[in-house]
């Protein structure tokens, strides 16, 4: 593509009273590029000009110096243009007032050593926005050579069925495969059900058989029941899929990547690719390579993986307190339901009729946790079979022990009418054992409403434990990456199949895989089929993104893929280990091999490739370098005081809107720091920090989101990988005799806005006590 | 705390208290904000938090026979706040109404009083009694002699009256005293195993001691005037005990004078006394309060939807206010001379207190004698209430 530049700024939004717009213009006038200014640029005339320009002059390349690029973004699209958007208005104007910054005088105008802050910081951003557009290119899309946009939906319990049925709705062809003979899983096993609709305060018959009766009048649902997944290979929109019988071997059963232990030899050395491959292939025997797919393989576009959940099964000893093992009448509340799903409600020791029945909900033994995997749809259970006592028994009694009581939003109508029930007894309280007595059992609770220990007679006792899901015993999807078969540290989710709980439900770590229902957290049969109508939504949002080749999540409709320039690839595997999604696999020697279909666009390999071969056509090592590059460090030559420079690298998901309202609110923070925004801070690659002090920076911080645990970045790992290479950094600095200090990073969340004026001015703060770069001016 | 406490849930008693006015119980969160917002619970064990769990639990042992079911007055600030509308206010009515039949026998005569069907059986045993003792005995006079003007003994004799109101004082009395006895016992013991008292004993001297620190608190309504909910109750329950009271001395006077003049050589002295004796001035104004205050009572009832108000209720503020219109309609229209309402007024008059006495420690008036027992036990328990 020919560029033709035209920068474009704009004096609206106090942008012109605050800056020389004159001055502004000389920047790229002395580059050579054409120029022009608008009061509004927003305006339907500042807008017009662009078009006229665009059509009559053949301006493609448009430098926008107005506001910040995510607001207006839809005005400011041209098609066929690139666009860089240089944010004058939120980060200069707004957030450095002429109050604290003051504009030079008519006499400080000829002074040299008069330092206009925020005029140099104007022009430096624009000069970036300059140096980006000189570098980046627009897009082609991915196109993949065949695709599928069938579905898979793995489990045919209440959630996988739902979501077939709605995907088959709007017009998908679906495969449900189930492991057992038919369909229904848990759902089919329960005598009764909780609410599914207002008042929400009486229990239901099941709804499951409705639901596959309602099933068989969609034609494009394929059900294969006594089917599991062997492995699926490939990408979203060509998913190879190998399916089997549960318990049958194939060679097509899914290989598992090598522990870290087999990955050395004797000496503790790291293995090179194609030894590692070889152990590998050793290490899986009789299965095939994830590469090699298999030709008789079913083909599909997407899946949603609703494995469900099986009941938590005590181990060997566990809750002995309780009985629990030893005492025939003290069981779970799986057994119980299948107890009452089979009659009235008997003691199994004896048979004789149980109708003082003890539901506990919390193991007890000094702290207040329930039981594993049990949450609010536990504790809708014990209200539920509570009411079975009652059913079965005019005279039956059922209490429920607990230390938390979960009924969320309108299942609190179900509490309230469980609650009315005289013969059903509720309280928080610890259960400190149950024992023998006679032919009956006593339960004894301390800490209870009641205001003291307690003792309760009863005939059975139940325990109330989880849900736990599928994904915790095996992979079930049963990936053909080279990252493994499963999810990839999903112990901080207790091995549910999730990514970003609060902001991305559906979503996995594996682009094209939705999970749903219980395999996603506990829920209720209502929950599971909202939760499956989500899935299917996001499967046919991935089917008709990865159609066009854009990006689904979280960059939607980015077209953009990581461009590899493999000629010079160490096969270091480093970005096939790094990508947070499993996007790239590698093959006997180490070469990667990319699978843009899976890819989120992130950048984590661009960031941590060493040899720095990966790129995006509109990101990439020598975009962001150059605008490093294009920032103005004064040094002592300039100025007999030479104000810092500070890098700020900023991660766009999080950290930019907030940057953004900081301005909103005109907080402001020192006019020493220029910003740079990036994808994810996993896409910053340490040459731009060390390309930053090598040219006298003063310092270099980045801003992005929480990592952790409770992790908030929205590329999983982006964070949490930059900090690693921080840290690793700090190394490199101290071999330049740089303080570590001068590179540091930082976590905010979108609302903590009001956090950076002052993380932004503590950290300059900290690198001036340091004072100036060495470097600078070299 | 002792050993754990083995509890048993009685499902009737959970059902008897809804019955009874208490059917939003299992309301219940336990949140306490009823005990805080009672102004007169106490700040250790407060009520009635720990009551309405109690009775959800259907623990009667834990209620009938706990003395902190009398503290509460019902004035409803508890009900009023209750984010459940659990009525904590009106199941610990419940719960006392309950109580009251607990300890009172013959059971029969319990059921009785909470039956509205029942209410012309109690009603008729007075007058088929009134009659045929009076026409066997030839004290009651359908022609009275009008000559001395409206003269009541003349009509109904002193002796028929105090023939069968003396009785029934005493059966009043022997009946609350078997059924004090008990709950004596028991509010004691709850209040040791509660750990709300450190008293091991009830000792007679420090118990009445108690007695007479606890009467200026219940004559001034004290406690009463901490409500907020039901302030205007206040001032009628006054008028209304004080009417009790102030026709309690009357009676007794007239009693002891009526009975006392039959030593006098010129006979016995006979009502109607004359206006000018301040002992009329004072049943008069007592007359006067009782009905004032009743009527009082009876339109704020009305006016209170939130709150419970049922047969068990209205029959004790009826008969109070019968009591009263009777009472003073027979001496008006003594005054005005209309001998035959004023004699069946008079009759009437009779039928009432005769319902008022025996049947007191079956009906809710029985208040008096437990809310009054239970507060002395707690003035002498030493609870900070």
């Amino acid at each position: 593509m020919d560029k033709k530049y035209g920068v474009y700024i704009c004096e609206g939004c106090g942008i012109g009273e605050a800056l020389d717009i004159e001055k502004l213009c000389d920047v790229p006038k002395e580059e050579g590029f054409p120029v022009k200014t608008c009061p509004i640029l927003c305006s339907q005339e500042g807008v017009e000009l662009l078009k006229k320009d665009i059509a009559n002059e053949g301006v493609n390349t448009l430098v926008l110096a107005a506001c910040s690029r995510r607001v207006l973004f839809d005005v400011f699209r041209f098609d066929g243009c690139i666009v860089d958007r240089v944010n004058l208005r939120e980060q200069v104007v707004w957030s450095h007032p002429r109050s604290k910054y003051p504009a030079p005088t008519e006499e400080q105008k000829d002074d040299e050593d008069f330092i206009d802050h925020v005029q140099m910081m104007a022009e430096d951003y624009l000069k970036m926005g300059m140096a980006r557009v000189e570098k980046v290119n627009l897009p082609e899309p991915y196109k993949l050579e065949t695709f599928n946009r069938k579905i898979l939906v793995i489990g045919g319990g209440i959630t996988g069925i739902s979501a077939a049925i709605e995907a088959a709705k709007t017009g998908y062809e679906v495969t449900i495969v189930e492991k057992e003979s038919a369909l229904g899983g848990q759902a089919k096993k329960w005598r009764k059900q909780l609410p599914g609709a207002y008042p929400y305060d009486s229990l239901i018959p099941p709804t499951v058989e409705d639901k596959i009766k309602d099933l068989q009048n969609y034609s494009n649902i394929t059900v294969k029941t006594e089917t599991v997944v062997a492995r699926i290979a490939g990408e979203p929109g060509d998913f190879t899929v190998t399916l089997k019988k549960p318990g049958e071997k194939t060679e097509f059963d899914v290989p598992y990547p090598l522990p870290d232990e087999m990955k050395v030899d004797e000496k503790g050395k790291e293995l090179d690719a194609e030894a590692l491959h070889a152990k590998f292939m050793e290490y899986n025997k009789g299965k095939q390579d994830i590469l090699t797919l298999d030709q008789n393989g079913e083909k599909f576009g997407a899946v949603i993986l609703a494995a469900g959940w099986r009941p938590y099964q005590p181990e060997e000893g566990e809750f002995a307190h309780l009985g629990y093992g030893q005492i025939a009448d003290v069981v779970t509340n799986h057994q119980f339901e299948d107890i009452a799903a089979g009659g009235k409600i008997t003691r199994p020791s004896d048979g004789k009729e149980a109708k003082s029945v003890v539901f506990i909900q919390s193991p007890g033994q000094g702290d207040d946790k329930d039981f594993a995997y049990s949450g609010a749809v536990t504790s809708l259970v014990a209200l539920k079979q509570a009411k079975y006592v009652r059913e079965d028994y005019s005279d039956g009694k059922a209490y429920v022990f607990y230390q938390h009581m979960r009924t969320v939003g309108l299942t609190e109508n179900f509490y309230k009418s469980i609650q009315q029930d005289q013969g059903i007894f509720l309280t928080k309280g610890e259960v400190t054992g149950v024992s023998k007595n006679g032919g009956s059992l006593i339960v004894e609770a301390d800490n209870t409403l009641l205001g003291e220990k307690i003792q309760v007679k009863a005939d059975l006792v139940v325990l109330g434990t989880g849900m736990v899901p599928a994904t915790k015993d095996s992979p079930v999807v049963n990936l053909a990456y080279r990252q493994g078969p499963g999810f990839r540290d999903n112990a901080i989710f207790d091995e549910y199949a999730d990514s970003n709980f609060i902001c991305f439900p559906y979503e996995t770590q594996r682009t094209g895989i939705y999970a749903a229902g219980g395999i996603r957290r506990s829920m209720t049969v209502e929950e599971s089929i909202e939760d499956a109508t989500g899935a299917a939504l996001k499967a046919i949002q991935c089917l008709e993104s990865v159609n066009r080749g854009v990006s689904v999540h979280p960059r939607s409709g980015d077209m953009t893929i990581p461009d590899f320039f493999m000629q010079r690839c160490t096969q270091c595997k480093r970005c096939t280990e790094e990508c947070p999604f499993g996007a790239i696999d590698d093959d006997e020697k180490g070469t990667p091999k990319p699978n843009p279909a899976r890819c989120r666009r992130c950048g984590t390999c661009m960031g941590c490739c060493p040899e720095r071969i990966i790129n995006f056509c509109d990101y990439s090592i020598d975009s962001i370098g150059s605008m490093v590059k294009a920032v103005g460090v004064p040094s002592e030559d300039d100025y007999d005081e030479p104000p810092l420079r500070i890098l700020g690298l900023v991660c766009e998901n999080d950290a930019l809107p907030a940057l953004d309202i900081v301005g909103l609110n005109r907080l402001s923070y020192s006019a020493d720091v220029r910003f740079i925004a990036v994808r994810c801070l996993g896409s910053v690659n340490v040459i731009w920090i060390k390309d930053a002090l090598a040219q006298g920076m003063d310092g270099v911080f980045l801003l992005g989101c929480k990592h952790g645990d409770d992790y908030q970045c929205h590329f999983v790992k982006g964070s949490e990988l930059a900090d690693i290479r921080m840290k690793k950094i700090g190394d490199a600095l101290s071999s330049l005799a740089l303080e570590e200090e001068r590179v540091a990073q930082f976590q905010v969340a979108i609302d903590e806005y009001d956090k950076i004026p002052q993380i932004i001015d503590d950290f300059v703060a900290s690198v001036e006590e340091m004072g100036p770069n060495p470097f600078k001016g070299f | 705390m002792a050993d754990a406490y083995l509890i048993e849930p009685d499902l009737d008693f959970i059902k008897e208290v809804g019955a009874l006015g208490g059917e939003d119980l299992k309301k219940c969160y336990q949140c306490a904000t009823c005990s805080v917002a009672c102004a007169i619970s106490p700040e250790t064990k407060p009520f009635p938090r720990k009551e309405m769990i109690a009775a959800s639990w259907g623990l009667k042992d834990r209620l009938v026979g706990n003395a902190d079911i009398w503290l509460c007055h019902n004035c409803g600030d508890c009900s009023t706040r209750c984010p459940r509308e659990a009525k904590p206010g009106d199941v610990l009515a419940a719960v006392r109404t309950y109580a009251i039949s607990e300890y009172a026998q013959p059971k029969w005569l319990v059921n009785a009083l909470k039956e509205p069907k029942k209410l012309p059986i109690l009603l008729a045993i007075p007058t088929v009694l009134f009659i045929v003792v009076g026409l066997v005995t030839g004290l009651l006079d359908f022609t009275p002699d009008l000559s001395e003007g409206i003269k009541h003994y003349k009509f109904f004799s002193t002796w028929l009256v105090d023939m069968h109101m003396v009785p029934a004082a005493i059966f009043m009395v022997a009946v609350f005293a078997l059924g004090l006895k008990r709950f004596l016992g028991d509010i004691h013991q709850n209040a040791l195993q509660e750990g709300k008292t450190k008293k091991e004993k009830i000792e007679v001297v420090g118990f009445i001691t108690a007695f007479l620190k606890v009467i200026p608190t219940i004559l001034k309504h004290s406690k009463f005037s901490d409500c907020t909910e039901n302030k205007d109750r206040e001032i009628a329950h006054m008028l209304t005990i004080f009417g009790f009271i102030g026709l309690f001395i009357v009676t007794s006077i007239i009693f002891l004078v009526m009975w006392g003049s039959y030593l006098l050589p010129s006979g016995p002295l006979h009502g109607p006394w004359s206006q000018l004796n301040p002992v009329k001035w004072l049943a008069n104004a007592s007359g006067i309060a009782l009905i004032v205050g009743t009527v009082w009572l009876i339109i704020n009832r009305r006016a209170k939807k939130d709150q419970k108000s049922d047969y068990w209720d209205w029959y004790l503020i009826y008969l109070a206010f019968g009591l009263g219109v009777t009472g003073m309609g027979t001496e008006l229209t003594r005054l005005a001379g209309w001998a035959f309402i004023c004699y069946l007024l008079y009759f009437i008059h009779l039928i009432l207190v005769f319902c008022m006495i025996a049947y007191l420690p079956f009906s809710k008036l029985a208040h008096l004698v437990y809310r009054t027992v239970a507060m002395t036990y707690n003035e002498y328990a030493g609870r900070n209430f």
